[in-house]
C-alpha cells in the first residue's frame, strides 16, 4: 500500500529535475517510519502538488521534502499539515518564498508554535513586493529567522521587519546587509533593550536611512555605555530626538552614549530625566546636554546639574539658539551659572589671588601653580594632589571640592597656601649648621654625642660646597627616614603655631582642617611602639593631645617627647630649634624598640603639662639618666616580638610635602643660598647621585616607572635641566637689560614665538558669548628689508610732504594762552586797560580780565589693524576688469585684442594688489604719525579657524619706530581668512594697556569678515558680522573710537550693519587709499 | 594742630605765615632724620623729603617747625617785637598741576581804582623766615620749580618779577619740598637741576613696632589692634609694584585704628579704610582682604 503510494509519487516526480527525486527518496526514508499510511499518502500528495504548482515550484517541493523529516521529529503530522498549509499558501505569492519557508522550518520550530506560523510567514511576505530584489530579501528573512527568533519573540519581529522594509524602500543592498547583521546585533543586546533598539532603528531608517548600517554596527557598543536599566529609556529619548532633528539623530545617539560612559552610572537616570524635559523643547538641546554632562558633572553634583539645566531650560524657552549654545557649553552664561552653582574652587580661577596673598605674606615673589606642574618636572615630587613648595613657587592641588560651599573650599586653599607661605616666611628652608637654636641648649645642636648617631662626614675641602646644611644635618642620623619624619613633624608644628599666632583670622579654618586630618588617621593601637610614638607626636602636633592613644603603663615614656615637641611652640622658635628638637626626639625615639606592644591598656593620653611649654628642666628632655632604662621599661610589653620595619606616618594633607633637603639643594644649585650671592655651584652627576641615594625625600620608584639606574639618571637630568633653565632665564634677563642700556639695535631678533590669548566670541543667535572661543596667536611680523619703505616714500614724495605738513599743523602748542577769563594766572594788561577806560567813561563792562596759559596735550594712541587675508592678494586691475568685461560682450575679437594688450602690459608692470596699497597707506600714515608724535601700533590679522587667529605685530604700541619696523612692513603679505572679532578684541587689549586720553582703533579691510566656522555654515554672513559688530561695540564701551575702513566697494551693506552708529568709510577708489588714510586719521583726531 | 579730643572745634583763621603749631605734633623718629634736618636748617640747605604717601613727611615738617626755635626779634607790621623763643612758622603749599609762579609769589589785585599787590605764600614765608613746605612738588608746573632755584642756593633770593624786586630770605627761612617717587612717571620727575639743590631725606613706613606705637597713639585703639594693623600693613606693602601702586600708608592705618576704636569690626574697618581706598582692582582687593581676614578674626 505504502510502497505503491511511494511508487506513484516517484512516478509523478519524473517530469522534474533529478535533484527533487533525490530529496524525495531521502525524505521518504525519514518519514515512512513515522507516518501512518494515510498520512503518508497525504504527505506525498502535498509534495507533488507543490512541485506541480508552477514552473519553478519543484524547488519548493524539494525543500518541503527535505524539511519534512526534521520537522516531523518536532511536531505531529497534523500540526505539520497546518504548518505546511502556510507554506503552500505562500506558493501563490512566490514559490521561492515558499521554499525558503520550508527550508527554515526545522530550525524555526523550536521557537515558534504552529499557530504562529501564519504570523511569521505574513511578515516575510510583507517584504515581498513582487520584484526579484524584494523576493530575495523576503527569502533572506526566512533564512535568518532561525538565528533571530532565539533573541526576539515573534511579536517584536514586526519591528525588525518594518525597519528592514523601510530601508528596502531606499536600498535593497542596505536592507539585506542589515537583515544579515540583525542576529549578531540582537545577540549583543540585553533582552529588554532589543525592542527599543529596533524601534529607534526604525526611526533612524526613516529619518536617516544611510546611517542604518552604522547604527547596526556601532549601536550595541554605544548602548553599552549607558547603565543597564536606562538603555530602553535612552533609546526612546534618542528616537524622540531623531524625529525632531532628522539626520542628526543618529550621530547624536552615538556621541551622547559616549558621553554617558564618562559620567558615573548612578546619575544616568537623573541625566536622562533632565534630557527628556529638554527634548520636549529641543532635541538638540537634550542631546547637547547629555554630551556636555561629563564636563558638567566634573563640577556639579546631580542636584546642581538639575539647577543648571533649569536655568538653561529657561533660556531655551526664550531662545532656542541661546538654549542650545548654553547646553553646548558655548555660552558665557552657561559657564557663569555652572561656576555659581559649583562649590568647587579651581586653582586657575584663584591662583592670581593666592599668588598676591602669598606675596603679601612672604614679601618674596612667589609663584602659585598646580602641583601637577611640579610633579611633571620629575625633580623629586610625586604627589599631584598635595600642596608643597620648592622654595620659589607654591604648588597647590588643581581644585578643591571638599565642602559644600565655595567659601569653605576657598578657605581650604587659604590654609594650604598659608602653611606653605609660612614655610617660606618663617624660614623652614633656612637651616644653617653654624647657627645656634634659641630655645634649646646649643650643645644639642652640635656634633653628635654618642648613641651611634652616625658619623659627621669628613668633608674634603673642595667638596664641602656641594653639601647643603640640611643634608649634613640628616647625615648625623643613622635612620634618615626617622630623622626626616621627626623634623617634618617638629617643623610643621612650629610653622602651624606661628601661623596661628600671627594670623589669628585663619585659625578657625586651620583647626577645621586639623580636625579633619586627625579624623582620617589610622588607629595607633595597631602600630609598633616607635611608630606609634611618632604617630602620637604627629597627633600632638595637630593640637590634639586628647587624641593620643598610648599604653598607661608607659605614660612616662611618652611624656618626654611631647614636652620636647611642645617647646617648639614657644615664641622665638626658629628652624634651628626645630633641628635641635629633632635631634633630641631622635635620640629618644631611636631607643624605642619598634615592636608590637602587648597590652590592652591603651587609653587617651591625659596631658597635664600642656599649659607650660617652657616648664620642665632641660634635663627633662634629655634621654639622660633613664636612657638605658628606656628599653627596659618596654620589656614587659614585648613578649619576644620582633622588631618591625619602621613606616613613616601618613602625611597630613594640608601640610603637604615637605622636602627641606631637596629644596636646599635646588636653591644651592640655583645659586640662591641664603648666604649671599655665591655663584651657582656646578654639580657633577656623581655627586647628585650620592645625594639621591641617601635622601629619603626622593623615592625613585614612585617617581618613574623604570629600573633604578635609568630612572635615577632621568631624575638627575630633570634636576639639572630645571636648574639650568632658571639660570638661563636669569642670563637672558641680564642680556635683555644689557641691550636696553646700550640701546643696541643691531642684534638679531629673538625667534618668532607666538603668544596665545583667548577671547570670547559673540553668538548673536544665543545672544551670548562663547567663552574662550578664539585663540589669538600673537607673533611679530617677519623682517624683510627696509628698502621697501624708503622706496615707497620716494615714490610718493609729493604726497608725503603734503601729509606731513598737514599733520604738523595738528601738533598743538605746548601752552595756549586763554584770554578774558574771570580768574587766571594774572591780569591781561590789555583787558585791564580797556576795562579801566570803560569804567572811567562810565560804562559798565565785564570783568573778565585774566589770562591763563593752558597746557594742551595731544594724547592720542591708535591701533591700526590691517586685514592681511588672502583676498588682499587680488590685483586691483581685476576689480576694474570685471566691470570692463561687460563692454566686450558682443565682439570677442575686440575683447581678445584688448586682453592681449592687457597681458603684455601686466607683464611689464605687475599690477598692484590690495595689500600693496594697504602697505603704502601704512607707510604714509606712519610717516605722518611720526610727525605728530601720537602713540601707534600697526598690526595685521588673518588665520584659519577659531584656534588659530594669527595676529601679526608690525609695530607694537610702545615700540620705537626704526629700521626693524620698516623691515617688517616690507614683509606684510596676504595670508588666510578674516576673522575680525578676535583680532579687534586683541587690539582692544593692546589699547587698554596703553595710556592715552584718546584711543582709536582703526580697522582696514578689503571685504566682509569670514572664516572657517565663523558662522553656521560657509555661506552664512550674519554670524561673522554680528561678532565683529560686537567687538567694535566693546571697543566703544572701553572708551575707544573704533573706525572701520574698507576698500570693498560692496562694503556699504555690511559696514552699515557692522558699524551702525559708528563711523566708517568705504574707499571706492582703492588707489586713493594712501592719500585717503592719513586724511581720515587727521579728521578723526583733529 | 588741635587735638581731636575737643568736642567742638571753633573756626579760626591765621595769616598764612603766622600759623604755628601750638602743641607739639606727635612724631616718632625712625632714624636720624631729626638731626639731619636740624643740621640742614642751621646750614640753610633746603631739604627734599622723599617717601611714599602717608608715611609722615608732613608731620615731620610740622614737628621740626615746632622744635626749631628762633631766638630773635620778630618784625611784624612794621613794629619790632621782642618775642620769646618761638617755634618757626610753617607755610605749607599743596602743589597741583595748575599751580603757577604767581600763585606762589604774589599778584596784583584790583581794589577800587588801584592795583594792590598781594604776596603769595612763598613770598610771605621768605619775609617771615618761615619754613616753606611745598608738598608734592612734582605736581606743580615746570616753570614753578625753576622759580625756587635762586632761593635754594647760596643767594637765598626770591625775585619778584612783577614788582621788579629781589627778596632776600630772612633767617630761619627754609625751603622744604616733598615728592613721592612711587608714582613717578617719566612726566612727573624732578629735573636734575632742581633735585641737586637739596639734601634728601628718605622716608619709608616705620618698622612694625614703631608703626604700631604711632597707630595706637594717633587712633586710640588697643595695642593688640595697633600691632595687627602694623603687621597687616607690612604684608600689604609687599604687594607694592605687584598690582598696588602704593602700600597702605600709616595714615590709613590710623584711620582704620580710629574706626576700630569707634566700634567698627576690624575686618570691616580695614575694608573701608584700607582695602577700598588702596585700589579699585577687584582681584587685588580680594587678595588684600584675604590678608586682612588672615590677621583679624572678625
Amino acid at each position: 500500500m505504502t510502497a505503491q503510494l511511494i511508487e506513484e509519487a516517484r512516478e509523478g516526480l519524473r517530469q522534474f529535475p533529478p535533484a527533487l527525486a533525490q530529496e524525495f527518496e531521502a525524505a521518504v526514508e525519514a518519514a515512512q517510519p513515522i507516518l501512518e499510511p494515510d498520512e503518508l499518502g497525504q504527505w506525498l500528495r502535498d509534495g507533488l502538488d507543490i512541485a506541480r504548482h508552477s514552473l519553478r515550484s519543484w524547488e519548493a517541493s524539494s525543500e518541503y521534502f527535505r524539511a519534512s523529516g526534521p520537522v516531523l521529529e518536532q511536531i505531529t503530522y497534523d500540526q505539520m499539515r497546518e504548518w505546511c498549509a502556510v507554506g503552500i499558501d505562500l506558493m501563490e505569492t512566490s514559490p521561492a518564498l515558499s521554499g525558503a519557508l520550508f527550508r527554515a522550518s526545522p530550525a524555526v520550530l523550536p521557537h515558534l508554535s504552529v499557530t504562529q506560523a501564519n504570523d511569521w510567514a505574513a511578515q516575510g511576505k510583507s517584504l515581498y513586493k513582487g520584484t526579484w530584489k524584494s523576493g530575495s530579501l523576503s527569502a533572506q528573512y526566512f533564512d535568518v529567522s532561525p538565528q533571530i527568533l532565539p533573541h526576539l519573540p515573534l511579536s517584536q519581529m514586526r519591528l525588525l521587519v518594518d525597519l528592514i522594509d523601510s530601508l528596502a524602500s531606499h536600498s535593497y543592498e542596505l536592507a539585506s546587509a542589515c537583515l544579515g547583521m540583525a542576529p549578531g546585533v540582537l545577540a549583543q543586546l540585553d533582552r529588554a533593550d532589543r525592542a527599543p533598539f529596533l524601534e529607534f532603528g526604525g526611526i533612524v531608517a526613516h529619518t536617516a536611512w544611510v546611517d542604518a548600517r552604522v547604527y547596526f554596527e556601532r549601536g550595541p557598543g554605544a548602548l553599552r555605555q549607558v547603565s543597564d536599566e536606562q538603555r530602553p529609556r535612552y533609546l526612546s529619548l534618542a528616537g524622540q530626538v531623531a524625529m525632531q532633528v532628522g539626520r542628526l539623530g543618529h550621530p547624536y545617539f552615538i556621541e551622547a552614549a559616549q558621553a554617558f560612559s564618562e559620567v558615573d552610572k548612578d546619575i544616568h537616570e537623573g541625566l536622562l530625566e533632565l534630557a527628556e524635559q529638554l527634548a520636549q523643547h529641543s532635541g538638540d538641546a537634550a542631546m547637547e546636554f547629555i554630551k556636555s554632562s561629563p564636563r558638567v558633572a566634573q563640577r556639579l553634583g546631580i542636584d546642581d546639574i538639575a539647577r543648571w539645566q533649569e536655568f538653561g531650560l529657561q533660556i531655551l524657552q526664550q531662545s532656542r539658539d541661546g538654549g542650545e549654545a548654553f547646553f553646548r557649553l558655548e555660552s558665557a552664561r552657561g559657564e557663569e551659572v555652572m561656576e555659581a552653582l559649583s562649590s568647587r574652587v579651581d586653582l586657575d580661577r584663584v591662583s592670581e589671588l593666592i599668588r598676591m596673598y602669598c606675596k603679601a605674606l612672604t614679601g618674596v615673589d612667589v609663584g602659585v601653580k598646580a602641583s601637577e606642574e611640579l610633579t611633571a618636572k620629575g625633580v623629586g615630587w610625586v604627589d599631584e594632589s598635595s600642596p608643597t613648595t620648592e622654595g620659589t613657587t607654591i604648588y597647590l592641588p588643581e581644585n578643591v571640592e571638599r565642602y559644600p560651599t565655595k567659601e569653605e573650599n576657598f578657605s581650604v586653599y587659604k590654609v594650604f597656601a598659608t602653611h606653605q607661605a609660612g614655610r617660606l616666611e618663617f624660614g623652614s628652608f633656612e637651616y644653617q649648621s653654624e647657627l645656634d637654636p634659641n630655645l634649646f641648649p646649643a650643645a644639642q645642636n652640635g656634633s653628635s654625642n654618642g648613641h651611634g648617631n652616625g658619623v659627621v662626614p669628613t668633608v674634603v675641602e673642595e667638596e664641602e660646597q656641594i653639601h647643603t646644611d640640611m643634608e649634613l644635618f640628616f647625615d648625623r642620623f643613622d635612620d634618615r627616614r626617622l630623622a626626616h619624619d621627626l623634623f617634618t613633624i617638629v617643623e610643621d608644628t612650629r610653622i602651624d603655631t606661628i601661623v596661628k599666632r600671627e594670623y589669628a583670622g585663619v585659625r578657625r579654618a586651620f583647626s577645621r582642617l586639623q580636625q579633619a586630618a586627625i579624623d582620617r588617621r589610622r588607629p595607633v593601637e595597631d602600630m609598633p611602639a616607635r611608630q606609634a610614638m611618632v604617630e602620637n607626636l604627629l597627633r600632638a602636633s595637630l593640637d590634639e593631645i586628647g587624641r593620643i592613644r598610648w599604653p598607661n603603663e608607659l605614660a612616662e615614656e611618652m611624656r618626654t617627647p611631647l614636652r620636647i615637641l611642645n617647646r617648639i611652640r614657644s615664641e622665638g622658635a626658629t628652624v634651628q630649634d626645630s633641628a635641635a628638637a629633632t635631634a633630641l626626639l631622635y635620640e629618644w625615639l631611636s631607643q624605642i624598640p619598634n615592636v608590637e606592644l602587648d597590652t590592652e591598656d591603651w587609653s587617651d593620653f591625659e596631658q597635664e603639662m600642656s599649659g607650660d611649654p617652657d616648664g620642665g628642666e632641660d634635663s627633662d628632655m634629655m634621654p639622660g639618666s633613664g636612657s638605658s632604662g628606656l628599653e627596659e621599661s618596654f620589656m614587659p610589653f614585648m613578649p619576644g616580638s620582633e622588631e618591625q620595619p619602621y613606616d613613616s606616618p601618613d602625611p597630613v594633607d594640608f601640610r603637604g610635602d615637605f622636602k627641606p633637603e631637596l629644596v636646599q639643594l635646588l636653591m644651592k644649585l640655583k645659586g640662591e643660598t641664603g648666604t649671599g650671592d655665591a655663584p651657582p655651584i656646578p654639580l657633577t652627576k656623581e655627586q647628585l647621585q650620592e645625594l639621591l641615594e641617601k635622601s629619603v625625600e626622593i623615592s625613585i620608584n614612585e617617581l618613574m616607572d623604570m629600573d633604578l639606574a635609568e630612572s635615577s639618571g632621568m631624575f638627575l637630568d630633570n634636576l639639572l635641566k630645571e636648574v639650568n633653565q632658571i639660570q638661563g632665564e636669569r642670563q637672558e634677563g641680564q642680556q635683555a637689560m644689557g641691550d636696553d642700556s646700550t640701546g643696541a639695535d643691531d642684534g638679531e631678533e629673538l625667534p618668532v614665538e607666538a603668544a596665545s590669548f583667548y577671547y570670547d566670541e559673540w553668538d548673536f543667535r544665543a545672544a551670548d558669548y562663547k567663552p574662550r572661543w578664539c585663540r589669538v596667536q600673537e607673533q611679530r611680523g617677519e623682517s624683510g628689508t627696509s628698502n621697501y619703505y624708503t622706496e615707497t616714500l620716494h615714490e610718493h614724495t609729493q604726497l608725503v610732504q603734503e601729509t606731513r605738513k598737514q599733520f604738523e599743523m595738528l601738533r598743538p602748542e605746548m601752552f595756549r594762552k586763554m584770554k578774558r577769563l574771570t580768574d587766571g594766572e594774572d591780569y591781561d594788561l590789555d583787558a585791564v586797560i580797556e576795562w579801566y577806560t570803560e569804567k572811567i567813561a562810565g560804562a559798565t563792562s565785564e570783568t573778565k580780565l585774566f589770562y591763563r596759559r593752558n597746557k594742551v596735550d595731544r594724547d592720542v594712541a591708535v591701533a591700526f589693524l590691517l586685514d592681511v587675508s588672502a583676498s588682499t592678494d587680488e590685483e586691483i586691475q581685476k576689480h576694474h576688469d570685471q566691470r570692463q568685461d561687460d563692454q566686450f560682450d558682443d565682439d570677442p575679437r575686440k575683447y581678445l585684442s584688448w586682453w592681449a594688450q592687457r597681458r603684455a602690459e601686466a607683464a611689464r608692470h605687475p599690477g598692484k594688489r590690495i595689500i600693496d596699497l594697504e602697505k603704502e597707506a601704512t607707510v604714509l600714515l606712519i610717516e605722518a604719525l611720526e610727525t605728530i608724535g601720537d602713540k601707534y601700533g600697526v598690526y595685521g590679522f588673518s588665520g584659519y579657524g577659531r584656534d588659530n587667529v594669527e595676529f601679526f605685530v608690525y609695530k607694537d604700541m610702545d615700540e620705537p619706530f626704526g629700521d626693524r619696523i620698516k623691515e617688517r612692513i616690507d614683509k606684510i603679505a596676504p595670508v588666510r581668512s578674516t576673522r575680525m572679532g578676535p583680532a579687534i578684541r586683541h587690539c582692544i587689549w593692546k589699547l587698554q594697556n596703553t595710556d592715552a586720553k584718546v584711543k582709536i582703533l582703526m580697522l582696514l579691510s578689503d571685504g566682509r569678515p569670514q572664516d572657517h566656522g565663523y558662522g553656521r555654515d560657509r555661506t552664512e554672513k550674519e554670524y561673522a558680522i554680528h561678532d565683529t559688530k560686537m567687538a567694535l561695540t566693546e571697543a566703544r564701551r572701553e572708551g575707544m573710537v573704533p573706525f572701520a575702513l574698507t576698500v570693498d566697494r560692496a562694503g556699504h551693506d555690511y559696514l552699515k550693519q557692522m558699524c551702525q552708529d559708528m563711523a566708517y568709510e568705504v574707499v571706492a577708489d582703492i588707489e586713493s587709499l594712501p592719500r585717503r588714510l592719513p586724511a581720515l586719521y587727521r579728521r578723526l583726531t583733529g | 594742630m588741635t587735638t581731636a579730643t575737643e568736642a567742638i572745634t571753633e573756626y579760626r583763621s591765621w595769616a598764612v605765615e603766622e600759623f604755628r603749631a601750638e602743641e607739639e605734633p606727635y612724631y616718632v623718629p625712625v632714624a636720624d632724620e631729626i638731626e639731619v634736618f636740624e643740621a640742614a636748617w642751621n646750614s640753610k640747605i633746603p631739604v627734599l623729603l622723599k617717601g611714599p604717601t602717608g608715611c609722615g613727611k608732613t608731620r615731620f615738617v610740622e614737628y621740626m617747625a615746632y622744635h626749631l626755635n628762633r631766638p630773635l626779634a620778630v618784625v611784624r607790621d612794621g613794629r619790632t617785637e621782642i618775642e620769646d623763643e618761638t617755634n618757626l612758622p610753617l607755610v605749607t603749599v599743596a602743589c597741583h598741576e595748575d599751580l603757577t609762579a604767581s600763585d606762589l609769589v604774589g599778584r596784583y589785585l584790583l581794589e577800587g581804582n588801584e592795583t594792590v599787590w598781594i604776596d603769595g605764600p612763598l613770598t610771605r614765608a621768605v619775609k617771615a623766615g618761615a619754613i616753606c613746605y611745598l608738598d608734592e612738588v612734582v605736581e606743580a608746573r615746570k616753570d614753578t620749580t625753576v622759580l625756587i632755584h635762586p632761593l635754594t642756593d647760596h643767594r637765598r633770593i626770591l625775585p619778584v618779577e612783577k614788582k621788579s624786586q629781589l627778596l632776600q630770605a630772612r633767617d630761619g627761612f627754609l625751603l622744604v619740598i616733598s615728592f613721592n617717587p612711587g608714582y613717578q612717571s617719566a612726566l612727573k620727575d624732578l629735573k636734575q637741576s632742581t633735585r641737586q639743590r637739596f639734601i634728601a631725606v628718605e622716608f619709608d613706613y616705620p618698622p612694625r613696632e614703631t608703626e604700631a606705637e604711632i597707630v595706637q597713639h594717633e587712633s586710640g585703639c588697643d595695642p593688640d589692634v595697633a600691632l595687627n594693623l602694623a603687621k597687616m600693613a607690612e604684608k600689604i606693602r609687599n604687594l607694592r609694584e605687584h598690582g598696588l601702586a602704593e602700600g597702605a600708608s600709616t595714615r590709613l592705618l590710623i584711620y582704620a585704628g580710629r574706626m576700630i576704636a569707634e566700634g567698627v569690626s576690624p575686618r570691616r574697618a580695614c575694608q573701608v579704610s584700607i582695602v577700598w581706598p588702596l585700589t579699585d582692582d577687584g582681584e587685588v582687593q580680594r587678595s588684600i582682604e584675604e590678608v586682612v581676614s588672615s590677621i583679624f578674626e572678625d
